[in-house]
């Protein structure tokens, strides 16, 4: 039982990331691959504030998620100003070296990650109550993206997405829609790191190596990239997939390559016959596809 | 009375090459002045310099007598420069109706702050917003097509819809880079006529065009572009009627 409603807090962790992730790159069209590195920032923010300050955990997870879109404003200050393609190479080279620092500094832990989170909620429901927590947080992530997709900023960033320089040119600021998208998906993401956190008490920073990218971004691909429900759907099949696989009785030595395997497999399977997606438009081309419906030209 | 946009000694060259040289031009209110030149000529440069696509090296451009050179392109549709693009550059996720509707010049519903604290001032604006795109789309005889998706429609209403989007901006400056290109029958005479009502309520049109019957009917007068420098302007008429001018041209 205990396993399960673990897994249950596990899974709405991961709708958190995944949703926020999906604005990043779904709706708002900004090719990042740093999003664990925002998840990793919001982790180490709320542990070590509240190891060395003893701040309550709630506090501890908001400043997690401060930090982490700080960090991500820092980063898409510089990276979009110039222009979208810069995002994909100047996070790839933030992710990869945020973790370096983390792995390096004592202060953090090191490569043997930060144990001695304190436990916040204790006694027998303390799984319940942190599923009930990470529930409702998911609940509010997926109705908050929902609410800045619909309406005038959705239409906007739409906009932004098919057209940036017709966009530019009505009047409309792509330059800081862009950073407040990023930072609102990033922010998410480091209070997933916080809840995270508190709950295992335990974080290394092998759990945000850039292969969190790609298993993020398979759960956005498959569930459907740009859709509400596309992204939740993915976090619960790709968290409870590879636990069922596990049943296999496989050494670890085997688990690891196969389930980088089955995921690869996934995203390019997705993006040849279903591109929209699980839950998507199966007519709609997905945002990935964008841009390539003229090279198809007549026979 | 002083004139909506000014152009003073602007230059702009990438490397060798040389899009604008010394550019001088003004336009009136409700002056419709035809741009015309050979391929490469500089013409669609001088559209994205004034709406702020590309910066000058050199020179001054002044909408209604303020300098808007050091504005970003966003600010200067702000400032009321409204512009439509050969290839139209619409969005083509979005219905006809959500074109418009994200091209007014003031949109607060892109703050997040207006969205949390000014509700009713983002309700005010779009509500205000779809009044206009409906007017507009009746003006240009597509109201049936607001709620359809733009790349449904067919060519020629997707230009109108370039030019409709355009008109959500109400401000003083009106660039239309050749608006005519692969338009004809109805949706040609639309174009014409909604160019001409916008020139008489005040604006300033300039236009990109190589369809020479379309600035003949339309154009008050015109400029000749070559290699990034304006040779002559004057009436449509004397300007095609100049044998060196024609020459150019048409590369003979």
């Amino acid at each position: 039982m205990e396993y399960i409603l673990t897994m249950g807090v596990l899974i709405a962790i991961f709708i958190i990331l995944a949703s926020s992730y999906n604005l990043v790159i779904g709706y708002g069209g900004l090719a990042s691959v740093a999003h664990p590195i925002f998840y990793a920032l919001g982790a180490y923010g709320a542990s070590l504030l509240s190891i060395h300050t003893g701040m309550p955990a709630p506090i501890s997870v908001v400043f997690g998620g401060l930090v982490a879109m700080i960090a991500s404003v820092l980063l898409a200050l510089s990276a979009l100003r110039v222009s979208g393609d810069y995002l994909l190479i100047v996070s790839l080279g933030f992710q990869l070296g945020i973790l370096q620092v983390i792995k390096n500094f004592e202060f953090t832990g090191g490569a043997g990650g930060l144990s001695s989170i304190p436990s916040t909620i204790t006694g027998p429901l303390r799984t319940p109550i942190y599923l009930a927590i990470s529930a409702a947080g998911a609940a509010l992530t997926v109705w908050l993206i929902y609410r800045i997709v619909h309406g005038p900023y959705g239409r906007a960033i739409t906009a932004m997405r098919d057209e940036e320089l017709a966009f530019s040119a009505l009047g409309r600021n792509a330059t800081s829609l862009k950073v407040v998208v990023f930072a609102i998906g990033c922010g998410i993401a480091g209070m997933a790191g916080g809840l995270y956190a508190f709950y295992f008490q335990y974080i290394s920073p092998e759990q945000y190596e850039i292969l969190q990218s790609a298993s993020l971004l398979t759960m956005v691909v498959l569930g459907g990239m740009g859709t509400t429900w596309g992204p939740v759907l993915g976090a619960v099949l790709l968290i409870a997939l590879p636990q069922l696989i596990t049943f296999l009785n496989l050494p670890p030595s085997v688990m690891a390559p196969l389930q980088g395997i089955i995921f690869t497999s996934l995203v390019l399977l997705f993006l040849f016959w279903r591109p929209a997606g699980l839950v998507g438009n199966a007519q709609k081309r997905s945002p990935l596809a964008a841009g390539t419906q003229d090279l198809g030209g007549s026979a | 009375m002083s004139p909506i946009l000014e152009v003073k000694n602007l230059s702009k060259a990438f490397g060798g090459i040389v899009v604008a040289e010394n550019i001088n031009l003004d336009i009136s209110s409700g002056e419709i002045l035809g741009l015309i030149g050979p391929n490469g000529a500089g013409k669609t440069s001088l559209f994205n310099l004034i709406s702020g696509v590309i910066r000058p090296d050199a020179g001054e451009i002044y909408l209604e007598g303020r300098p808007i050179t050091r504005q970003p392109l966003y600010r200067r549709a702000r400032s009321g420069v409204a512009r439509t693009w050969q290839n139209m550059m619409l969005f083509t996720s979005m219905t006809v109706l959500e074109n418009m509707l994200v091209a007014p010049r003031t949109y607060p519903g892109e703050s997040i702050a207006n969205l949390v604290l000014r509700r009713s001032a983002v309700r005010a604006a779009e509500e205000a917003a779809y009044e206009r795109a409906m007017g507009i789309l009746q003006r240009v005889d597509l109201t049936a097509a607001a709620h359809a998706k733009v790349t449904d429609l067919p060519f020629g209403h997707q230009k109108l819809i370039g030019l409709a989007r355009a008109l959500m901006n109400d401000g003083s400056l009106l660039l239309l880079d050749e608006p005519m290109a692969g338009v004809e029958g109805a949706a040609y005479e639309t174009m014409q006529r909604v160019v001409r009502e916008e020139a008489a309520i005040g604006r300033a049109v300039c236009v990109v065009e190589h369809n020479v019957s379309f600035i003949k009917d339309l154009c008050t007068s015109a400029v000749f572009m070559s290699f990034g420098r304006i040779l002559e302007r004057g009436s449509v008429d004397n300007l095609l009627g100049s044998q060196m001018l024609t020459d150019l041209y048409f590369g003979v």
